[in-house]
């Protein structure tokens, strides 16, 4: 903001903005007041665009923007005078400044010179042509993920035969540390959540079955579907979220900073280093909390058939030895390490997709967690039609 | 309004101290910003050269002293006239810090929704003007700050500060980060919109071209205070302190100094 006096303090009443239009001679002038600031803007644009474009009846009519009044002005008072000034230019009026200062005049001259860039052209897309385009990107973008996917379990499936005849490679120390976050520190989580949905289930089990009076069925129920679905979905979804993210994380971060890039240049190879013990901690680490898991279901269902059914523990457990194959332990367990795989993949392949910034980071490890979860539940779809046709 | 030798102080700040934890930075330090002057703060890092921006913006809460902003103390404002103040400065953040999820037209207009009613032709009108001016294309206002390079997002950064016509300008490292020719341009910048718009410039540098290219002024603070201040060559010629003397008398000083080479017409 200039102002004429920077000494002189305006009393609110002369901040007024004001103006008025006369004519002088041959002279249309326009005499301003006041201050011309961004504050008062608004005001000063509804009154300008009210006030009617002077149109000279002969040639020699000029104008003149008298600012002799103006005691403040800033961007935004210049840009208003010069619209001014501009709109009476093409009706045919020359028009000049009158009563400028020098810093006045500079401003005036920068804002007239600054103004005149051409802007670029928003193309406006129709609601169905966005709509078609945002479909079609999200299509090609889900066969994208499926074709690198693909592609990086490839490379991980050959990093890992690799090491069988090179042993040297495999990272002991890291493959320790990965077993130890995501196993060892996941399992009070995972076997509190296994137990309350173990609990919940027989709960509701006995509710709904006992119009029927079928509740001692309640205990079939949990039974089959705490080692057959509930042990593995829950475990599989909480490590997705906890440590799938976490890798996305880690490797994202070291992505960005170009840790990854170094290790390249210093003959590392990150598929040795970073995605392998991972992905081998996981493969180790996810059976291993879902057989806790599938304790702590039966335990929660225990506690509950306790609670509304009166059995016992003994009975408890000689029940689930009528109901309980080996088979059904099994059909849970195998979908394990698959899990474990996919949730691995996603997490390592998100995190090497990251670029330079940290917004990228974010957007990663947001759908590191969604794909590898979708991919569980589909994983475990196709697992639930592929062993009731073989009859397991 | 404070009038020392016959200028106005808009910032004055008086017997400050901070420490973090057992380190203190500053113990009574005081420093006067005057009116249309381009001030550099200099210093050893550690020093707290951005902690004293962040004070004085209110960002940071100082243990002790005063801050005086248009002849303001800060301690007694009220929320309204905090909120008046504010609109009176612009800052510009060392990486812009400009809004990512909007773009920098948006940004631009965020001071002006955020603290006026102006109609959106008007805001467009001097967003574009304020891009223009800040000497960034046109076709950059519709483009995310992730799609700009870091001297891009400088300028972005700047053209929001200046939303408002603010009559101080915070700079954090302006030229941190930028190549010498895009550091020099910046310079010039600096210079060119402290004439065209009248503003007081504080800065935050370590970079000797801006010092002796653009500033007036000069404060350095070493020793838990502003041991000095005066012009860069003043500075150059009487260093008077060991760290100045061996940061306006050092190789690289030497050859930044206005002595060595052509300076810049103002």
């Amino acid at each position: 903001m200039l102002k004429r006096d920077h000494q002189l303090v305006l009393p609110t009443q002369a901040r007024a903005p004001g103006f008025r239009v006369e004519l002088r001679g041959t002279t249309f002038r326009l005499v301003a007041t006041g201050a011309w600031t961004v504050a008062e803007a608004t005001q000063l644009d509804t009154a300008l665009k009210r006030l009617r474009v002077p149109i000279p009846p002969t040639a020699d009519f000029t104008g003149e923007m008298d600012i002799a009044g103006i005691a403040e002005i800033d961007t935004a008072g210049a840009l208003l005078l010069q619209r001014t000034a501009a709109a009476w230019e093409k009706s045919g009026l020359r028009t000049r400044y009158a009563g400028a200062t020098e810093a006045f005049r500079i401003l005036i001259e920068e804002v007239q010179r600054k103004g005149r860039a051409e802007r670029p052209k928003i193309e406006n897309r129709g609601a169905l042509q966005f709509f078609t385009e945002d479909m079609a990107k999200t299509l090609t973008g889900v066969w994208h993920d499926a074709v690198q996917l693909t592609g990086f379990l490839g490379e991980v499936t050959a990093a890992f035969i690799r090491l069988f005849r090179q042993p040297w490679r495999f990272r002991t120390t890291s493959f320790i540390h990965h077993l130890d976050h995501a196993g060892f520190r996941a399992v009070p989580i995972i076997a509190l959540i296994c137990f309350l949905i173990g609990a919940v289930v027989m709960q509701q089990g006995v509710v709904q079955l006992k119009p029927f009076g079928a509740e001692p069925f309640a205990v079939n129920m949990v039974a089959i579907l705490a080692l057959r679905e509930v042990g593995i979905l829950l475990t599989a979804i909480m490590v997705a979220g906890r440590s799938g993210s976490a890798f996305t994380a880690e490797i994202g971060s070291m992505k960005m900073r170009e840790e990854i890039d170094a290790m390249r240049t210093l003959g590392i190879d990150p598929m040795d280093t970073l995605v392998l013990p991972r992905i081998l901690a996981l493969v180790v680490a996810l059976p291993l909390l879902t057989f806790i898991g599938d304790l702590m279901g039966l335990a929660g269902g225990g506690l509950m058939a306790f609670a509304v059914l009166g059995l016992d523990t003994s009975n408890y457990i000689d029940k689930l030895r009528d109901v309980i194959d080996f088979q059904h332990f099994m059909a849970g367990m195998i979908k394990a390490p698959f899990a474990a795989v996919i949730i691995g993949l996603v997490g390592c392949l998100e995190g090497l997709k990251v670029e330079g910034s940290a917004e990228s980071l974010g957007t990663h490890v947001t759908s590191a967690v969604v794909k590898a979860i979708f991919l569980v539940i589909i994983l475990d779809a196709v697992f639930a039609m592929f062993l009731s046709g073989i009859g397991v | 309004m404070i009038v020392e030798n016959g200028r106005e102080v808009l910032i004055r700040v008086r017997g400050l101290a901070k420490s973090f934890g057992s380190h203190q930075i500053w113990d009574g330090l005081n420093l006067d910003v005057y009116r249309g002057e381009i001030l550099a703060i200099v210093g050893g890092s550690g020093q707290g050269k951005s902690v004293l921006m962040r004070v004085i913006t209110g960002l940071v809460v100082p243990d002790a002293g005063d801050v005086g902003l248009f002849g303001q103390n800060t301690k007694t404002l009220s929320a309204q006239d905090r909120l008046e103040i504010e609109r009176r400065w612009g800052i510009l953040f060392q990486d812009g810090a400009l809004f990512s999820s909007l773009t920098v037209l948006q940004n631009i207009q965020v001071p002006m929704r955020e603290h006026l009613e102006l109609p959106q032709a008007m805001m467009d009108d001097l967003a574009f003007l304020k891009l223009s001016m800040v000497g960034l294309p046109p076709d950059a206002a519709y483009k995310f700050p992730s799609e700009l390079s870091g001297g891009m997002r400088k300028r972005a950064g700047l053209a929001r500060a200046l939303a408002l016509d603010p009559e101080i300008v915070f700079l954090d490292e302006p030229t941190a980060g930028l190549d010498p020719i895009g550091a020099t341009d910046f310079d010039h910048l600096i210079r060119k919109l402290q004439q065209t718009l009248g503003l007081t410039v504080y800065m935050v540098t370590h970079d000797l071209d801006t010092i002796f290219t653009v500033c007036d002024r000069v404060a350095v603070l070493a020793d838990k205070k502003i041991v000095r201040t005066g012009s860069p060559t003043e500075l150059q010629r009487h260093p008077n302190h060991p760290w100045i003397k061996e940061y306006f008398c050092g190789e690289r000083a030497r050859a930044a100094s206005p002595g060595e080479r052509p300076s810049i017409p103002a």
